[in-house]
Parts: structure tokens; sequence; C-alpha cells
């Protein structure tokens, strides 16, 4: 597959969650005859079964696609993006590859809070943007207001703004025809040493890590060695070529080409997104900017429901983490639970799909406890620790002052709900800092807010009191102090480690009284009555008591049918098989998630 | 030694709570069934000796007495032990001088009577319809006839049945002096009018509290609580439900029946035209020593005297306390040790299932 280099055109399509993203991808792939319709299944990118049910991208692809266009063949790289804000270091390295992006709003609800966090990280890599309002097929699409949002509010003109229908096809060949007369031809320099940016990286068991690269300078071939500029690892190239999306060998990718290259690497946390790929006997003089390490924002403890299942679990995390260089652990013991791991996820989106993938691909029952975010916590000698475990936390008298990080939110709605989104955010603690309209009747309203609140309820919170309306988005803005105290529960009268969590003081009361109200709801009753208390150092903030069970008896005779007895039996031996043995207590799975209660008060 | 259990699926009137096996009654099909049950009592029966036999129903007291006749024939092909214990099953508007005659005349030793209650909303709901003054006659007249093992049943937990109601009931009930108590909680199963009219049930603490009032009241009157929902005079606790209890082994005939025989514990169609063609068994299971050691487990339990741990041995080669963790549960008092007998205490009878469940 060869190509003229001013011929690539590298790009990548944003937008907001559910704007059709997926679904446009889909119809550029058929169009250019990547793949045939018999072949197609829905949103052919998003290749997990998880992201395929919940409409969301996880893990990126990258598509390289021919089109003819007045008589020249085009390469076309379609880089696709996870468009969820726990994944925004990911997204950035992705854009970093592309020179173009097509910015997908939809017609019926217009830009969105990651429209505008997908579009500025866009601006900030540079890249020339191809807004397109997508599902003009829709019989309530306001084409008319969603074209004077995007002039108004993001500054395109008349002229720029497409109009396409992902389910129907209608303006796709535009939009493709656009990426190749209006994105710019990557940026070449062949003679220079190679230096090749890692988007992407996947677990192969056949090939090793495969890593999504785009060369920037010079060339990388077969046999080649190369060398990680962060790392200092290196390795020889086995395998390098193009999807097509199918893999497609090649024996060199050069400068401006996206591609992927192998080189039995076991370890998928020696070739880490964004860092660079040299050549080792001729490298280049510095990285590509903006690589970071990834660091995990929010971290939960997560047990096996059955003690025995430790290194199952432990299995289950290695092979995870082949395919996910942000996921961490580490093992963690509970007096409660035993022995488990603290994992590190990149928010609460990333934690869910770890959890879900656990049960359903490992078939491994957890019990994940309340998410924790990292407080600094600066001692009276002046060290700081990182506590990202509320039992970590050292005792009250040894602290001098507690930080927690802060974020700052888009939060977009009609403006109708001011008031109340006002009020929300001020009861997770939030500082209004300002609110811009984007047109007559939608306001952007941004507030700081500890990161550890959205961590809480807040998109519960948010649906609820905008009956949906909301979109939501926000950017990490660092530490600030707070008055934070560790809150205690006790179940019969002992301290449930693993049920411990990290308050402002001012909302310990009001917290303690949600969580033992949760628990008594949540918690079975048992032979014998269980108070549950919330703790503040030594005193007791809040109490509910869970009364003896009365009545568990199968007190018919049932004419002799001992069986039917024996089945009902069975019957509420499978319930008990879902709890946990603590102390003397069964607790259900889900009463450790009592503090993400999403019952209003 | 083994018990029989004959089942009579016929009912003048169809009980609101009562999901049993039953159909309206009909002279034509009812002298059809009673040949079938010949014919299955002729096919199953080995000739063992039998040492109680348990008409039940539906409501075997409202066949014609020419049926009863013949059913009662039917019983003549048991080897019947000399003692035997012989229940037959009667609704208070059936028992008349013909029937209890007859009844006498094949030498049913037994009558268990379905009263349920005297509180007319009760009987109401239930679709019932009796006064304590037909009772009160009733029960002369079987006395008179020298039946003097007569079982009440008596029925508690409705939505709408207040703790009063339950304290009347039992001041009737002991009125009539009954020789043993069955007291069962309403339970609300599918299929039956009162679950499709969604009746709603009651609070568990409140049935919980209705239990505790019913076992002190009959406690303190003289009877023997020997299993979780029964009360007996002494020595006229039911060797049939005992058999049940004591996991020993137990014929079943007619529709829907279930038996317990040579380890394979059964239950017959539950199709009335199925088994008019002959087709009894619906499900048979051969028991494993470990499902009869839980049966034993499950079942023992209920008798307030527990479980004999010499006699599990003898039957099963194993202490009981090795093949169950007893040990931790006598710690804890949820169970208890009186001699050889481990049992559970009766402030934890009602919530027995807790129990079972750390054992089985």
């Amino acid at each position: 597959m060869d190509f003229k280099q001013e011929n690539i055109r590298n790009f990548s399509i944003i937008a907001h969650i559910d704007h059709g993203k997926s679904t446009l991808a889909d119809r550029i792939l058929e169009i250019t005859g990547a793949v045939s319709k018999r072949e197609m299944k829905d949103q052919l990118l998003d290749s997990m079964d998880l992201e395929r049910e919940r409409g969301i991208t996880i893990k990126l692809n990258a598509v390289g696609l021919k089109y003819h266009y007045q008589n020249e063949t085009y390469l076309l790289n379609l880089i696709d993006t996870p468009g969820h804000v726990d994944f925004s270091y990911e997204v950035s390295r992705s854009l970093a590859a592309c020179d173009g992006a097509i910015l997908v709003v939809d017609a019926v609800q217009g830009i969105e809070a990651q429209t505008l966090s997908n579009l500025y990280l866009a601006l900030n890599a540079d890249l020339k943007i191809i807004p397109v309002i997508n599902k003009i097929d829709l019989p309530n699409a306001n084409i008319a207001k969603v074209k004077e949002e995007l002039k108004k509010v993001l500054g395109f003109k008349e002229e720029e703004i497409l109009l396409c229908s992902g389910k129907t096809g209608e303006g796709i060949k535009e939009l493709i025809e656009a990426v190749i007369t209006r994105i710019p031809a990557p940026k070449i320099n062949n003679n220079a040493p190679l230096k090749a940016l890692i988007f992407d990286s996947y677990f192969d068991p056949y090939k090793g890590v495969v890593g999504l690269i785009k060369v920037s300078d010079g060339a990388v071939k077969l046999k080649d060695e190369i060398m990680l500029m962060a790392t200092g690892k290196s390795f020889v190239v086995t395998e390098l070529g193009i999807h097509t999306p199918k893999d497609k060998p090649l024996s060199k990718l050069s400068s401006g080409t996206v591609g992927y290259i192998c080189a039995s690497i076991k370890d998928i946390s020696s070739f880490e997104v964004g860092d660079t790929i040299t050549l080792k006997n001729k490298p280049a003089l510095e990285s590509i900017a903006g690589y970071q390490k990834i660091k995990p924002m929010v971290y939960s403890g997560i047990f096996p429901l059955e003690s025995n299942k430790f290194e199952a679990l432990k299995e289950a995390f290695e092979k995870l983490k082949l395919n996910d260089s942000a996921l961490t652990y580490e093992v963690e013991s509970s007096d409660a639970l035993g022995f488990g791991f603290r994992v590190g996820f990149l928010g609460l989106l990333h934690m869910d799909i770890i959890t879900e993938r656990l049960e359903r691909e490992f078939q491994i029952p957890v019990i994940v406890t309340s998410p924790s975010v990292i407080y600094h916590v600066y001692l009276t000698n002046e060290e700081m620790l990182l506590i990202d475990n509320p039992n970590k936390m050292p005792p009250q008298v040894k602290i001098k002052r507690v930080e927690e990080p802060y974020i700052i939110t888009n939060i977009i709605v009609p403006d109708t709900y001011i008031g109340a989104i006002m009020k929300l955010c001020q009861n997770k603690r939030g500082i209004y800092k300002n609110m811009e309209y984007l047109d007559e009747t939608r306001v952007n309203i941004h507030y700081e807010l500890p990161l550890s609140e959205i961590v809480y309820d807040f998109f519960d919170k948010l649906k609820s009191t905008t009956k949906g309306y909301a979109s939501f988005d926000y950017e990490f803005l660092g530490y600030k102090p707070s008055n934070l105290v560790k809150m205690n529960i006790l179940l019969n009268g002992n301290i449930i480690d693993a049920l411990s969590v990290i308050v402002h003081k001012d909302f310990a009361y009001q917290r303690g009284m949600q969580m033992t109200k949760k628990l008594k709801e949540t918690i079975p009753r048992q032979l014998f009555q269980v108070p549950i208390q919330a703790q503040v150092g030594s005193k007791v903030i809040a109490r509910e008591t869970i009364s003896a069970m009365r009545k568990n008896v199968l007190a018919k005779c049932y004419g002799g049918d001992i069986t039917r007895k024996r089945k009902l039996l069975d019957k509420q031996k499978e319930g008990k098989k879902k709890m946990k043995q603590i102390g003397n207590v069964e607790v259900p799975q889900e009463a450790f998630l009592a503090i993400l209660s999403k019952e209003e008060q | 030694m083994k018990g029989v259990y004959i089942h009579i699926p016929f009912c003048k009137s169809i009980c609101s709570y009562c999901d049993f096996c039953k159909v309206f009654y009909d002279s034509k099909w009812a002298k059809q069934y009673l040949q079938r049950l010949n014919d299955e009592i002729d096919n199953y029966y080995m000739g063992e000796e039998i040492k109680s036999i348990y008409i039940g129903g539906g409501t075997p007291s409202c066949l014609s007495l020419e049926s009863l006749e013949y059913l009662l024939n039917l019983t003549k092909k048991f080897a019947k032990m000399k003692n035997i214990e012989f229940t037959f099953e009667c609704n208070l508007e059936d028992l008349n001088l013909n029937l209890l005659k007859l009844l006498k005349f094949y030498n049913v030793t037994r009558l268990s009577i379905g009263i349920q209650s005297f509180q007319p909303h009760l009987l109401n709901l239930m679709g019932r319809n009796h006064t304590f003054k037909d009772a009160k006659e009733k029960i002369a007249l079987a006395r008179s006839l020298g039946f003097n093992n007569i079982n009440l049943d008596l029925m508690y937990g409705f939505y709408n049945e207040t703790f009063d109601d339950l304290r009347k009931d039992l001041k009737l009930y002991l009125k009539l002096k009954p020789d043993h108590i069955s007291a069962y909680s309403l339970q609300l199963e599918d299929h039956t009018l009162l679950k499709v009219n969604n009746i709603p049930s009651l609070l568990a603490d409140d049935e919980a509290f209705m239990y505790e009032i019913i076992v002190d009241c009959l406690i303190r009157n003289g009877y023997n609580h020997y299993e979780v929902s029964n009360f007996a005079k002494k020595g006229k606790e039911s060797v049939h439900n005992l058999t049940y209890w004591n996991n020993e082994e137990y014929y079943g005939f007619g529709l829907s029946a279930s038996g317990y025989i040579d380890k394979v514990r059964y239950t017959n169609t539950k199709s009335f035209f199925s088994y008019l063609k002959g087709n009894y068994r619906l499900e048979e299971k051969i028991l494993s020593k470990q499902e009869i050691m839980d049966n034993e487990i499950m079942l023992g339990l209920r008798k307030i005297k527990g479980i004999n741990q010499k006699e599990f041995k003898e039957k099963y080669q194993i202490d009981l306390k090795e093949a169950y963790p007893i040990t931790p549960l006598l710690k804890n008092k949820e169970l208890k040790q009186k001699k050889e007998y481990i049992f559970i205490p009766e402030d934890k009878l009602y919530v027995m299932n807790e129990i079972l469940l750390k054992m089985i």
C-alpha cells in the first residue's frame, strides 16, 4: 500500500456522548469500502461487548481507509477516541496524532458539555475542525438553532458547517471530501531520526503488546531496534502495518503514517500511551511533548465475595492490566472483608467497567467499597502523605491540614434550571465561578467542586434535579485545603473498616444519617438486634437499629410434600450466598456502596 | 412400619386460601377416581405393616356414602398394625350420624376437622361458613359415638385479623376440648383466590406475635407443643405426622400425593385426567445419604424434642455433631441440648429456617 505522503489525512471524530459518533464512523467505513455491508456490525470500532452495549468507546481504535477523489487515492486514518472525561488523557494523545477533527453535534440536542471539552482538547492540539450537524433525518431536528450555536458560541462560519445523517448516509460523501480538502496532510520529515507517538496500546495473546502509533519523523521498519524514550527500554520490531480495519502487515511505516507496531512485548506498562518511539542506534534528540504517566483519580477496595477467590481475582487483575495500563492495584487487607485489592481508576466509569468485567468475563463476584479520591495530608512535622484509603488516615492529632482535589465544571442546562443547579452545587460545597449563555435559553455554568463530591452522588443528583436535561463535564483543577475527617461505621458495636469514609466535617452529620439509614435498608434482619452507628473520633453522630428477625419458618405441613419444603429452603440458601459474613452479621454486597446512595434525602 | 396418605381431591366449595390439588365434586368422576386409586394401591403397595393411615384432601367427607364405603374398603388392603392411627379429614358441614357411623365401622380412630376459625369476617374471607354452635353439636355427636381423638385446624395470620380475634378463637377452641390442634399461619400461595385478589399479607412481626399467643395459650391449657405447628393432649400426638418429622417412609396415594419409599421421594401427577388414565407418578428422586441426612435435620428439628443423637448415629453411622456444625450453634444458643436430644429453643422456632440454613 503505497501512498503519496501528501495524500494522507489523519483525523478524529469528537462528540458529546450519544451524538452519533460511532454510527457516523460506521458509515465512513462502509462508504470507503473498508467493510462490506454484510460484515458490518453496528459500531464496528467499538470492539468490546461492553462498549457496544453501553454505546461508548473505551479503548481506542484506528483504521486506515482508501478513498478516490479527483483521480488521486487518499489514505484516511480515522482515529477513534473515547468520549468520556475519565479518559481525557488518552483522548489528548489520540488527538496529538491527528491534523484535524470532525466535531459532531446532534441536530436535536445542540452543543453539550463534552462537545466543548473535546473541542478544547482538539484546539489545544492545533487541529483543523470540521463542524458537522448529525441526525438531520430526525423529525425534531433543529438545524437552524444548532447552526446558530455553532456560529455564536464556537465561532464557526455558516459555510464551514456540514449536515449529515449517520443513519441514512446523507452527507457522508461530502464529509469525507471535506476531510480531504480541509484537513492538511501531516507534516512530513523523512530525513530526521525516527519519532513516533504511541497513542494507544492493547494486548494481543499472539502478538504481545500492540502499539498504535503515528510516525511524525523518519520511518520505522521491520526488525528495527526501537527505543522508548520515557522508559529507555528497547525492543526489536516483529510486525508493523495498518488496520483496514483488519490487520494489514507492511514492511515500513514512514513519516505521516498511522499504524500498529508489535515487538514481542509482554508488559503493557513498558509501552505507555504518550511515550515516543525512536531508533536505538539513531535516537531523536527530544521526545514528542505531552507525555504524562497516567495517574488514577479514584481508588476503591475490591474484595472477592468468597474469600477463596482471592487468587482468581489476582489473576483477573493481571489479565485486565495487560490491556489497561491505567489500571493500578495492590493488595489490601480488611478486617471485615479479608484480602483484596486497593484499585486505582481514572474515574467512576472506568471503575464501573472494571468491576463489571470482573463479574462478566471472570465470573468473580466482588464487593466494591466506597470510592475515595487521593487526599494530601500534611502532618504536624510538615511531612505530606498521599492518602487513597480512609483507613490509612493518620490520627487527627498528627494532622496539620488536609487538601483535596478540586475540579471545574461545564454544566450545560436550559436556564430554567439555573437555580436548581446552584442549590445542588452549594450543597456539594461548590464555589461559583461564572456562567455564560450559549443561546437565549441555554447556559454553561462553571463551579469549582471537590472531586470527592462528584465521586459521591453528583451525577445522579444532577440528573434528577434537571430531569436529565443537564450535560456535565469537568477538568481537574488542583488541590485545596478542606476540613476533612474520617467517619467510621459500626455494626453491632464493631468498626467495619471497609465502610469508613472521609467526609467534610460540616457534612459529617448529614452523611452519617444517610449512611446508617441506607445500611438499615440494605442489611436484612438478623436473628438478633443490630445497631448501626456512624462515628467521628469517639463521638457517635448517627444511629439506626435493625430489629431482630421474627419470622422465617415453613409453618405449613404441605401434606407430606417434603421436596417442596426442601426447594423453598434451597432458594433461601441461594440468597445467602450473596451475603458476606462480618462478625456475626450477614451483609449483602450492595451495602458496601451504601454511601453512594442514589435516593433523594 | 410405614404410613399411608390417601388424597381425595374433591370439594363442594373451594376455599380462598387453598392451593392443594382439588376439583369440584362430581359423583361420576369420584367413582372413576376411586377405581384408579384402587389400581394405584394394587400396583405400588408392597404389603408392609402400616402404622397410620391418613385420608386427606380436598374434602374426603364430601363423597357420597356409597363412594365413601368403596374408599374405606380399599384400606382393608393394608396390613394394619394393631393400634393403627386412622385419620379422616372432614368438614364440619358434612359431619352427620350416618357418616360418623360409617367411619366408626371401618375403624377410623381420629377425626381432623378443618374449622380454621370462628370469626365471621375471617370465615368470610376464607369462603367458609359455620358457627361455634355447629361445631359444638357435631363434636358432641362424634364423641358420643366413641371418637376420642379429634384434631381441629386453626388458621391465623390474616391481614384483617386482630390479636383479639385470635384470642377469641383460642378461647372457643378450648371450649371444644380438642385432643389435638394444628395451627397453621396463612400462606398466600399462587393460584389461590386470595392471591388473585391481591389480599395483603400480615406483617411478619405481627404474625410472629400471634404464634407466641397460640403457643403460650395452648401450653398453659395443658397441650403438649410437640412440633412447630402442632399441639396435643398427652398421648394424642399424631402418629402419622410424626412419620414425616421422623423422616420415616410412607406411601402417598392419589392425585398430587407425595410419598417416600425405599429412599425414593416421589410426587404424583397433579393433572386429574392424567391420573384417570393411570399415569400416576410425576417425579421420583432417589435420595443420596447426604440428602436423607439433610432431611432428617430439616424435619427433625421441627419437633420440639429435637433429634436424638444416638438414633441419628445408629441410622447414619456418623455423629450428628460431626456431620453438622452443631457445636457453634449450641454456643450461640441457636440450638440447645438436653440429654441425647439436640433441639431448637422455643423462642427461635419461628426463625428456624435461619438456623437450618447454617446446617444444610
